[in-house]
């Protein structure tokens, strides 16, 4: 602020006209000769004749602005535009505000700009830094929120796909005793009693899965469906059953798949005399057309006489 | 950027000489090529530094007449070249053409003086013409908008903000507009007056444009 203060009222009165002749040479000619002291002197015109249309002069200044000013077209026109421009609405409450006080960025970069140049260097690379990994966090967020999005919809079809399959593995052991204790009453009926049992993927498949193969004394058959899940897509497939401690106990080949409203199954009978007091363990295997043979499951089940 | 002025055109002819007495009168006197030549020599060694010289000097003049409340301050300001480009072609050498015309100038301003004095003692003196509600009024306002349209929003914002307030509000303001450019007051001063000069200039072609048009 080189020309303020005692400047600007010296210049403002020899804009007034309100100097001696002397003084106004002396203003002239530093003018002249010094363009920032020109420059000074043009603002404080701007200034006196914002002053002016705004009201703002005494009297007296005001007599002597019109006697200099309104003269010449040429600061007419200044004057007329220094009108205009005050008729400018303002700016909204809200742009003036945030004007008025400078904002969080804005004052940040007008402390770093009080910084020497390294400080400011290392500044700027922070924030560049500290931008990037933001960028790169807010990525990787969205993609494993997307990720748990998928995983938490699978595994709701999962549950609701072994709810369905549970109902259905209920009603159809409950047919099943249904039918033994139906076979049990009616003893003079030639055929062959039948116990039947299925296996369902995800459940028999763990040693967790409690299964029973209940076999009433008049079962001579016991029918055995396993339920294939859409990725078991072979020609052939074999089950090999044996008991839990290893001893076979019988070995089916050849099996092929046939579809139910339950989906693909794989379905053989067995005698009962081949089963004892004990668990067992069903494997299920698939036989590609090249021959390989490939595990799909292992099934566990217990049996139980009535 | 004068060069165009300088080929060859003179510029308007004389019109105030003061006689020995002092008193003031019209003469009709015309800027030969030849004495306007012999200025633009003393100016410069070419032809373009010489425009150049010139017309920094003719500003220079035009401002002073302005700030000492002459009428028609380019009248004025070509009548002090005329008067230095005749001594010239007088044979007079004169080493400093600047300060020269502008000693001419005062000299001009005196008798303007003396002038408006006389016409105040015989009642003739032209009142300043005030502030009248004019019909152009919102042929200009439309101009300004659209000059302040142009603006870069950063240059709007402090134009408008600026100039914008009375007293305490204004200075609240300007202090606001300091910290948020992050510059000192002067070299904002600077910054507002460059801007209200390039808008000022803006909102007169456009009205002079919208004139020819309508016209």
């Amino acid at each position: 602020m080189r020309y303020q203060g005692d400047d600007d009222k010296l210049m403002v009165q020899y804009l007034l006209g309100n100097l001696s002749e002397e003084e106004q040479v002396r203003i002239e000619d530093r003018a002249f000769s010094d363009s920032e002291y020109m420059d000074a002197l043009e603002a404080a015109e701007a200034d006196l004749i914002d002053a002016y249309v705004r009201d703002e002069l005494s009297q007296s200044e005001r007599r002597g602005f019109e006697r200099r000013f309104l003269t010449s077209p040429q600061r007419r026109s200044k004057v007329e535009f220094a009108r205009d421009l005050a008729r400018v609405p303002g700016l909204k409450a809200s742009e003036a505000a945030a004007s008025e006080r400078p904002s969080g960025w804005l004052s940040l970069v007008s402390l770093i700009r009080a910084w020497n140049p390294a400080l400011q260097f290392a500044a700027v690379l922070v924030i560049l830094i500290s931008v990037a990994g933001a960028f790169w966090l807010t990525a990787q967020n969205r993609a494993m929120r997307s990720r748990m999005a998928a995983f938490e919809t699978d595994r709701r079809d999962l549950e609701a796909r072994q709810e369905g399959l549970r109902q259905q593995l209920s009603a159809e052991q409950e047919r099943a005793n249904s039918l033994a204790a139906e076979l049990e009453k009616r003893p003079s009926v030639s055929v062959p009693a039948v116990a039947s049992l299925i296996l369902l993927p995800g459940l028999s498949r763990s040693e967790t899965g409690r299964t029973q193969l209940a076999l009433n004394s008049s079962a001579q058959l016991a029918h055995i469906e396993i339920v294939l899940e859409a990725r078991d897509d072979y020609p052939r497939y074999s089950a090999e059953l044996r008991t839990r401690s290893g001893e076979d106990v019988l070995i089916r080949g050849n099996l092929l798949r046939r579809q139910t409203a339950a989906g693909y199954v794989v379905s053989f009978d067995v005698p009962t005399s081949a089963f004892g007091l004990a668990d067992y363990e069903l494997a299920l295997k698939g036989v590609a057309g090249d021959g390989r043979v490939q595990d799909l499951g292992y099934y566990y089940f217990s049996v139980q006489r009535r | 950027m004068g060069c165009a002025v300088l080929l060859g055109i003179v510029h308007s002819a004389g019109r105030m000489v003061v006689d020995p007495a002092g008193e003031t009168r019209r003469q009709k006197w015309s800027l030969t090529q030849q004495a306007f030549d012999g200025l633009l020599a003393t100016l410069g060694p070419d032809r373009g530094t010489a425009a150049d010289r010139y017309l920094a000097i003719r500003r220079n003049l035009v401002r002073l007449f302005e700030w000492r409340g002459c009428p028609t301050p380019d009248e004025y300001a070509d009548e002090a070249i005329n008067r230095c480009a005749r001594k010239i072609g007088e044979g007079e050498e004169i080493r400093d053409v600047a300060t020269y015309c502008i000693g001419i100038a005062r000299m001009l301003v005196l008798e303007m003086s003396r002038e408006r004095a006389k016409e105040a003692s015989l009642d003739k003196a032209p009142e300043p013409q005030a502030h009248q509600p004019d019909d152009d009024q919102e042929f200009r306002m439309e101009c300004l908008r659209r000059c302040l349209e142009q603006l870069p929003p950063e240059n709007r914002k402090l134009i408008l903000h600026y100039y914008q307030g009375e007293k305490d509000e204004k200075i609240k303001n300007r202090k606001g507009l300091m910290e948020v450019f992050g510059v000192p007051a002067s070299t904002l001063r600077m910054r507002a007056l460059r801007l209200r000069e390039g808008l000022h200039l803006c909102s007169e072609n456009c009205v002079q444009r919208q004139e020819g048009t309508s016209l």
